[in-house]
This record gives structure tokens, sequence and C-alpha cells, in this order.
């Protein structure tokens, strides 16, 4: 069954992400920061899709994306930023690492579950 | 720039004249003061029960001599020396006729018969910043948004903004996270009680939460998200991306917390923007609040704020997928 990467330092964030996938019948796993999320996408090849906040210690969201597509050469994984982030750099630096979708928190998973469903096959 | 808002700031009144009641009273509606009297015998226990104060108002005949209102601003001073103290003059005698030793208690004195000395003593120590409307209005907004966002099944609500010159820290929990910009410099503090996780697991149905072994974890991330969001907010609306790296941009001052007493000093005299919260679960009656407080410590300058304009095209609501 296909996975979805949580990747937020926000353990507030990570459980109010998981628990709406998880009624909703969508398997997932978590990760703490950019770092933790290259490495567990790493050892999870069932991971179709990333859900991953901008701003975190350590590794922040952008520079895992860019990690992911150039130094992994993965580009198949789909990718969706989830973040307090709104401004038009930002999104564009997102865009051309290859991000293919922006949320900006709090996160209504209602409005975009078809979506994710969709990305996540 | 935007009009400013009128905010209004706590004076505790230490007064027993009888006759002075009413000009104090009308004095603090006039100018944006709630005066908040008591005849409580223990002063600085009283102090205690407030931490949002802007000042006070002490009269010298309010213990059994000048001597001992001073012995008494001393204490006060000690304890909370960011509170600037006036004292009210039972003739028409100035300060200079005050021994050294006494008058440097008091930041000024006043009469009930001339209170324009009052007026110079909110404008320099209570109301010295001057808010943007759009800025406390915009505050106000993201913050019940972002707290609604978290506290899904309760009534979330905000009081009337006002300015503290205190240090005491609310609560049990507090957050800090730096604002940064063009036209700001600081940090937005968060601080609450323990409490407030009863109220956020009574109203959102968490059973899990009921028997976890360390909830102040949970409270601390739920804090430090609330704070996020709040945060991004902020900066989506009013910061722009290009930071002026000018000189002001550079310059840090140490924070110090001292835990036994509660106090933290941002190394500013400034006074601060303080909002309150209130957070109710209707259904079990659970109350409790969170003091979102504002400074400006490192740099102000409300001239040089705006407000990010959107265009209709860029504007995407918070929660929604823009797909690329």
């Amino acid at each position: 069954m296909a996975k979805i990467l949580i990747v937020d330092d926000s353990s507030t964030v990570r459980e109010q992400v998981g628990e709406f996938l998880k009624e909703n019948g969508l398997d997932f796993i978590t990760a703490i920061d950019g770092k933790d999320g290259l490495t567990k996408l790493q050892g999870d090849s069932s991971i179709k899709l990333i859900l991953s906040d901008v701003n975190m210690p350590n590794m922040d969201g952008l520079t895992m994306v860019e990690k992911i597509r150039n130094d992994l050469g993965n580009t198949s994984v789909n990718i969706i930023m989830l973040t307090t982030e709104s401004n038009p750099s930002m999104k564009e630096r997102g865009k051309a690492a290859g991000v293919k979708g922006w949320i900006v928190k709090p996160f209504k998973g209602e409005s975009v579950l078809a979506t994710l469903k969709k990305l996540a096959e | 720039m935007s009009s400013v808002t009128k905010l209004v700031s706590k004076v505790l009144i230490l007064d027993n004249a009888v006759e002075c009641i009413g000009p104090l009273k009308d004095f603090c509606d006039q100018n944006g003061l709630i005066g908040l009297s008591s005849h409580s015998n223990n002063i600085l226990e009283l102090l205690s029960s407030y931490v949002d104060l802007g000042g006070i108002l002490i009269a010298e005949d309010y213990t059994e001599s000048l001597q001992e209102t001073a012995k008494l601003a001393y204490q006060i001073r000690s304890s909370r020396p960011e509170l600037p103290i006036i004292l009210r003059r039972v003739s028409n005698a100035g300060a200079e006729e005050l021994p050294a030793n006494i008058a440097q208690h008091f930041c000024a004195t006043y009469t009930i018969e001339d209170l324009s000395p009052l007026h110079k003593f909110i404008d320099d120590y209570i109301f010295s910043l001057v808010y943007p409307n759009a800025l406390i209005r915009g505050i106000s907004e993201i913050t019940l948004q972002s707290l609604a966002s978290q506290f899904k099944q309760h009534t979330v609500t905000v009081n009337a903004p006002y300015v503290v010159r205190d240090r005491i820290i609310f609560g049990e929990v507090f957050s800090l996270i730096p604002l940064e910009s063009n036209w700001c410099r600081g940090y937005m503090m968060l601080q609450t009680e323990e409490s407030v996780l009863d109220v956020f697991i009574a109203g959102n149905d968490h059973d899990e939460l009921q028997h976890i072994q360390t909830p102040f974890r949970v409270l601390n991330n739920l804090i430090g998200e609330v704070t996020n969001l709040i945060w991004g907010a902020f900066k989506n609306r009013y910061i722009n991306e290009e930071i002026n790296h000018s000189q002001h941009s550079t310059i840090q001052v140490p924070l110090v917390i001292n835990h036994q007493h509660k106090y933290i000093s941002f190394g500013t005299e400034n006074p601060q923007l303080c909002f309150k919260y209130n957070l109710f679960d209707d259904k079990t009656g659970l109350y409790s609040s969170i003091y979102q407080w504002f400074i400006f410590n490192l740099y102000w300058s409300p001239e040089d704020f705006q407000e990010i304009q959107t265009s209709v095209d860029e504007l995407i609501d918070s929660g929604e997928l823009e797909l690329f």
C-alpha cells in the first residue's frame, strides 16, 4: 500500500495530519525534519507522497526537496509543502525544485483529500 | 501610515481619599486608563495578582506618613522596578520639595487640583509607543484564526488590546519567537497556564490524552504550533521578504529570565503591546486564557509599517491546495 510521509518538526501537526490520513484510510509515516525525511524516504520505497513543512531545524523542507530531486535523483515522489510560508519567492523556489503543490497552514484536510489520495496512488 | 488605535492600560490606584476618587476616575476614563483600586493591607501580595499593569498612582497619605509611603514605594520598586510610580501630593508642593531620598522612588508628582503631570506621565511611561491600527486589528484576526484552528470546538474571544510595563510572566508556559522586518525587530511571546490543556482536551474529545504520562509536552507542542501559525501569518501579512540589513538589523540584547520571580527582561523600558485571548469549552464550562505580548525591543519604526498587498489572483485561502 502506498504511503504518505509527513515531515514536520511540530508533533502537533504530525499528529493532526496523521490522524486525518488514518481516518480516511491512508497509510503514513512521519519524520521530524528534512534530514529525517530524507532518511525515511530512502528506507521506504512505498512512499508516493510527501507532505512537508518548510521551516524546520537541521534541514528545512525546501533543501530536503532539492536533495530528493538532485542528490537522490528521485523525480517520481510527489511533494506538497504544508507551511505557514506564503511568500511568492519561497513558492517559486519550491516550484523550481519540483514541488507539486503548496498548502498554507492550518491544515484543512477535507478540502484537499481527493487530491492527496490521487497523488498518493 | 494608517491611523492609530487608542489603547488602554491598567493602573493600580493606592489612594484612600474619597474626594479624589471622582477626579481620578474621570481622568482614567478620558485617558485610556483602567483604574484598579484596592484596600488590601498587603500591597506586595496584592501586586502578585496583577501581572499586566502599566503603572501605579499612590497618595502620599496612603500610609500613616510620607516616609512610610516612600518606604512602600521602595518595596514596590524593588520587586517591580519596571512599574512607574507617581505620587499624589496632598498640597500643591512639587517634587523639588520632597527630600531627595524620598523623591527618588517616584517618577513624578501631581496634586488633585493639577492633573497635568499625570498626562505627561502616561505619555512618557505608558503610551509612549504608537501602534498602527491595521497592525492591532490584524494581530487579533490572525491570532483568533490560529487559535480556532487548534481549539476547533471552542469559543475563542479576544479582549481589547492594552499596553503593559510589567515584566512578570503569566502562568506556567510561555513561547517566544523573533519578529524581524524593516519596521520592527523584537519578539512575540505567548503565555498561558497548564489549565489550557484541560480546555483543549475537553473540547477536542482527545480521550487518549486523558491518560498520557507527560501532558505538559502536549501543551508545549500545542503552544509551539499556535506560535508558529501566528508567526507565519504575521510574516505573510506584514513582513516583506527583503529585510533591509542596515545597522538596526544586527543589534541584539540579552534576554534575562528569572524563574523564581517569573520575571523576564528584554533589555528595554518600552511598554509592551498585549492581547488577552479567552478559550471556553462550552460543553464543560472550562475556561483558560492566553496572553500575547509584542515586545519591539530592538527596533520600532511604525511610520515604515505597511501591510503587504496581495492581488486577488495570488490569494489562496489557508488550508487550500495550490497546485503548480
